[in-house]
C-alpha cells in the first residue's frame, strides 16, 4: 500500500516528484531570505537598539514607523534613491540600448566592441569604483585635470564636497557599471527578431528609424521590461558604490534608502528603525517591480 | 618474569601519564581574537607576542587570531555579539565600545581588576573605560598628537617651524603652491580628511577647537558648544578648508601618503605617523617637532574587553590574556614595538627612548593632552558618540559648503546635540 503511495511515476502523482526537487531550494529560500526577513519585520515594531537573537522580545510599538515618516532624513532619502533611480536607470537605457544595436551590426571589429561594451559589467564594483574616485579626484583627479586643460573651469572643483557634483559622480559610476547589462540583454533580444520582419517592412517602404520604433522597440519591449525592473532593483538596493564614494554625503546629497538603512544599524545602532526602513524600503521595490511589470505585458505584441 | 614486572610497571606509568594528559588535552580551548590591527606593522607585531606569551602559558590552547578591516568592524562585531557568537577576546575602538557596553554585552572587569590586583591608577586614557559606574574595558592606547614637518618646503617658503595657531595658518598658507604654474594646486599647506565617518573629522576639526578652549562637553556631560570659543574653533577649520590648505576629499591614509611623499607642508598626527613617514619619498626631509596647538590633542584609541555571555572558564582565560597585555613587560615591549606611547604608568621607556629618537615628544604630548582630559569622545555623548559625530561633521560640510557663519552653526551643533542627549 505504503509501496503505491510513493510511487511518484503515476500520473496523478508526477507532480510530486516537481514539488520534491524544489524542496531544498525552497528550505534554502526560506531560510536565507524569508527568516531574516521575518525578523526584520519583527524587529521594526520593537524599540531595539542592537539587536539579539535569544533576547526577549520588546513590547510592540509603531514609534519606529512614526518615527520614520516624520523624519525629513528619510522623504530626503526617498527623493534621492528616486532621482537615482530615474537618472541611472534612463541613462542606462539609453546608453544600453545604443550601444547594443551598435554591436548587433556587422563591422570589423565587432568582436572586439562587443568586448569593450561588456568589459565594466566585469570590472568588480568597488574596482570600479576605485577608479572613479581617482577620476573624479577633488585635488589630483583626472577629471579636474582635463576641464582645466579644456578652459571649461578655472578653478578645481571638489566632485565630493559639493551636493550635486557627489550626486552626478555616483550616477555617473553607476550608469558605467549598470549599461553593459541592458546592452547584452538588449542584444540577445535584437539577435531573437526574425529578419523577415525587417525584410517585409522594407518592402513597405518603411525607413529605418520606422523599422525601429514599429519593429525593434515592440519585440523588445518583453526583454526591455525585465530588463528595466531589474535595472531599478539594483539602482535601489545599490550600497557599495554610494558607501564607497561618498558615504552618502555630502549633506546627505548621496543618502539612498540602502544607505540611511546601514547608517542607522551598524553606525547609530538603531536596529528597530534600521528594521523599519528596510521594511519600507522592500514595500517600495515590489510597487515598483509590479507597475513596471504590468507595463511590460502591455506593451507586448 | 622481571621483565614482565618492569614492563607492566612501565605500562602503568605511561598509563598514568596518558591520564595526567588526558584532562590537559580536554581542557585545551581555543580562544576568538577578532582585529583590525592583525597585519599592522609594530602594533600587530606586539599583538602577535601577547599571543604567543599566552600560548606559552597555556599549553595545548590556541588563541584563533582573525583581521577584520576598520570599515567593516563595527557591522562586523556588531552581527557576532547580536549572532551570539562574540569573539572572546573583545578588540575595540574606544568611540565604539558604549553601545556594545549599553547591550549588557561586556563584562564587568572590575572584580577581575580587583582580584589580580591590577593598579590602574594613572592609566592613560582608562576614565574612558568607566561605563555606568562599571570598568568595562582596559584601555590599550590613549595617544597625543605629534607634530611633522618638511623642512625642505618651510625652508623654500622662508618660515619658521610653527609654535602657535598664527604661525601654524601663516606656514600653511606660504606653503600652500601650484608649483608647475598649470592652475592645479599640487602642494599643500597641511592635510586632513575631510570625508569618511564623523569619528575622524571631529579627530581631524579638534585641535583647531581644543587650541582656542572649546569643548564639546563639560566634565558633568553638558553640552558647552555654543561658546564663543568654538565659534573661534569653527572659524579656523573653516579657514583651513575653505581655503584650500588641505586638499580635499582625501582619506586619513592618503593625505598621510601625501606628507610622506612630500606634496603636503605641515601635518599633526597621531604617533603612526612616524612609521608612516619613513616609507615615503620625502623621509630625509621630515622633521618631527611639538604640535604648535595647547593642549595638544589626544585621545583614546582602542579597548580590550570580554563578553559578559561566555563561560566562566573560558573569561578567565581570556583574563588571562589582557594579564599578560597589560603587564609591565608587555608594555615596555608595547613602546618599542608599536613606536607608541603605552598607557600604563609604569612601562619603562627607556629602550623606546634609545631607540626612536622623538619618543620623548610623544610622551610630553600624551601627558599633556591626558592632564587636560582631552579625548575627542565628549563626556555625556559616549553611547551617542557615532550620531553626534556624524552631525557634527554634516553641519561643520554645511558651513563650508554653504559659507555660513560658524557662531550660526555653532548654535545648531549645540541644539542638536542637546537633542541627541
Amino acid at each position: 500500500m505504503s509501496r503505491r503511495f510513493l510511487d511518484l511515476a503515476r500520473p496523478s502523482r508526477r507532480h510530486w516528484l516537481g514539488y520534491l526537487l524544489l524542496l531544498p531550494a525552497i528550505a534554502l529560500v526560506a531560510l536565507i531570505i524569508v527568516y531574516p526577513l521575518f525578523v526584520s519585520l519583527d524587529l521594526s515594531f520593537q524599540k531595539i537598539g542592537m539587536a539579539t537573537l535569544n533576547a526577549p522580545r520588546k513590547p510592540f510599538t509603531l514609534d519606529n514607523y512614526r518615527k520614520l515618516f516624520s523624519s525629513p532624513d528619510f522623504w530626503n532619502a526617498c527623493w534621492v534613491t528616486i532621482k537615482l533611480v530615474v537618472v541611472v536607470s534612463a541613462a542606462c537605457f539609453a546608453v544600453g540600448l545604443g550601444t547594443a544595436l551598435l554591436v548587433n551590426n556587422r563591422f570589423k571589429g565587432r568582436t572586439l566592441a562587443r568586448l569593450f561594451v561588456a568589459l565594466p559589467w566585469a570590472v568588480p564594483e568597488v574596482i570600479a569604483v576605485v577608479i572613479f574616485a581617482w577620476i573624479f579626484d577633488s585635488s589630483f583627479g583626472l577629471m579636474n585635470w582635463l576641464f582645466i586643460k579644456l578652459g571649461v573651469t578655472s578653478q578645481m572643483i571638489n566632485w565630493f564636497s559639493e551636493p550635486t557634483a557627489a550626486f552626478w559622480v555616483v550616477a555617473i559610476t553607476m550608469i558605467w557599471k549598470g549599461y553593459p547589462f541592458v546592452s547584452i540583454m538588449t542584444l540577445a533580444g535584437l539577435q531573437s527578431i526574425p529578419e523577415d520582419f525587417y525584410n517585409a517592412a522594407k518592402v513597405d517602404g518603411a525607413s529605418a528609424l520606422q523599422r525601429f520604433w514599429y519593429i525593434t522597440i515592440p519585440v523588445l519591449m518583453p526583454v526591455l521590461g525585465v530588463t528595466l525592473v531589474l535595472v531599478m532593483l539594483w539602482v535601489f538596493r545599490d550600497f557599495s558604490i554610494i558607501k564607497v564614494l561618498t558615504d552618502g554625503g555630502p549633506l546627505k546629497a548621496t543618502q539612498t534608502l540602502s544607505i540611511m538603512t546601514y547608517d542607522q544599524a551598524f553606525g547609530f545602532f538603531n536596529m528597530g528603525y534600521a528594521s523599519a526602513i528596510g521594511i519600507v524600503t522592500l514595500v517600495l521595490c515590489v510597487i515598483a517591480s509590479l507597475l513596471m511589470l504590468g507595463r511590460k505585458s502591455q506593451a507586448m505584441y | 618474569m622481571k621483565t614482565i614486572g618492569k614492563r607492566i610497571a612501565a605500562s602503568a606509568v605511561a598509563a598514568m601519564l596518558v591520564g595526567a594528559a588526558l584532562p590537559t588535552a580536554a581542557s585545551a580551548e581555543v580562544l576568538k581574537f577578532v582585529s583590525w590591527q592583525k597585519d599592522e606593522k609594530g602594533v600587530g607585531d606586539w599583538w602577535a607576542s601577547v599571543i604567543k606569551e599566552w600560548e606559552a602559558k597555556h599549553p595545548g590552547s590556541t588563541i584563533e587570531w582573525t583581521k577584520v578591516e576598520r570599515s567593516a568592524y563595527a557591522d562586523t562585531m556588531t552581527t557576532l555579539f547580536a549572532g551570539g557568537t562574540p569573539p572572546d577576546i573583545v578588540h575595540l575602538a574606544s568611540f565604539e565600545f558604549q553601545a556594545f557596553a549599553n547591550n549588557g554585552w561586556l563584562e564587568d572587569l572590575g572584580p577581575w581588576v580587583e582580584k589580580a590586583g591590577l593598579n590602574l591608577d594613572g592609566w592613560s586614557g582608562q576614565e574612558t573605560c568607566k561605563f555606568q559606574d562599571t570598568t568595562v574595558c582596559i584601555m590599550m592606547l590613549y595617544y597625543g598628537t605629534i607634530f611633522g614637518y618638511n623642512e625642505e618646503i618651510l625652508k623654500q617658503a622662508g618660515v619658521a617651524v610653527p609654535k602657535t595657531y598664527a604661525e601654524f595658518l601663516a606656514a600653511a598658507k606660504a606653503t600652500t603652491k601650484d608649483l608647475n604654474g598649470d592652475g592645479i594646486v599640487d602642494q599643500f599647506g597641511t592635510g586632513h580628511e575631510t570625508k569618511g565617518g564623523g569619528g575622524q573629522y571631529i579627530a581631524e576639526m579638534a585641535s583647531y577647537l581644543f587650541d582656542v578652549g572649546a569643548r564639546f562637553t563639560n566634565a558633568e556631560g553638558e553640552v558647552t558648544i555654543d561658546t564663543p570659543e568654538m565659534v573661534e574653533g569653527l572659524t579656523r577649520w573653516k579657514t583651513i578648508v575653505k581655503e584650500n590648505l588641505t586638499p580635499r576629499d582625501l582619506s586619513a591614509g592618503e593625505v598621510r601618503k601625501l606628507f610622506a611623499d612630500g606634496k603636503i607642508a605641515l601635518k599633526v598626527d597621531g604617533p603612526w605617523i612616524y612609521s608612516i613617514m619613513q616609507q615615503g619619498a620625502a623621509k630625509d626631509k621630515l622633521k618631527l617637532a611639538s604640535v604648535p596647538f595647547d593642549p595638544p590633542l589626544g585621545g583614546s584609541s582602542n579597548v580590550l574587553a570580554m563578553p559578559s555571555e561566555i563561560s566562566d572558564e573560558k573569561k578567565q582565560l581570556v583574563w588571562d590574556f589582557i594579564a599578560i597585555a597589560t603587564s609591565d613587560k608587555f608594555q615596555t615591549s608595547f613602546a618599542t614595538l608599536a613606536a607608541s606611547t603605552p598607557p600604563s604608568p609604569r612601562a619603562d621607556l627607556t629602550e623606546a627612548k634609545a631607540q626612536i629618537p622623538h619618543f620623548d615628544l610623544m610622551v610630553e604630548s600624551q601627558k599633556a593632552a591626558a592632564e587636560h582630559k582631552i579625548d575627542r569622545i565628549p563626556v555625556g555623548l559616549e553611547v551617542q558618540f557615532n550620531e553626534f559625530s556624524k552631525m557634527i561633521q554634516e553641519e561643520a560640510q554645511r558651513m563650508i559648503i554653504e559659507d555660513l557663519d560658524p557662531a550660526a552653526v555653532a548654535k545648531t551643533m549645540q541644539e542638536k546635540a542637546a537633542a541627541l542627549q
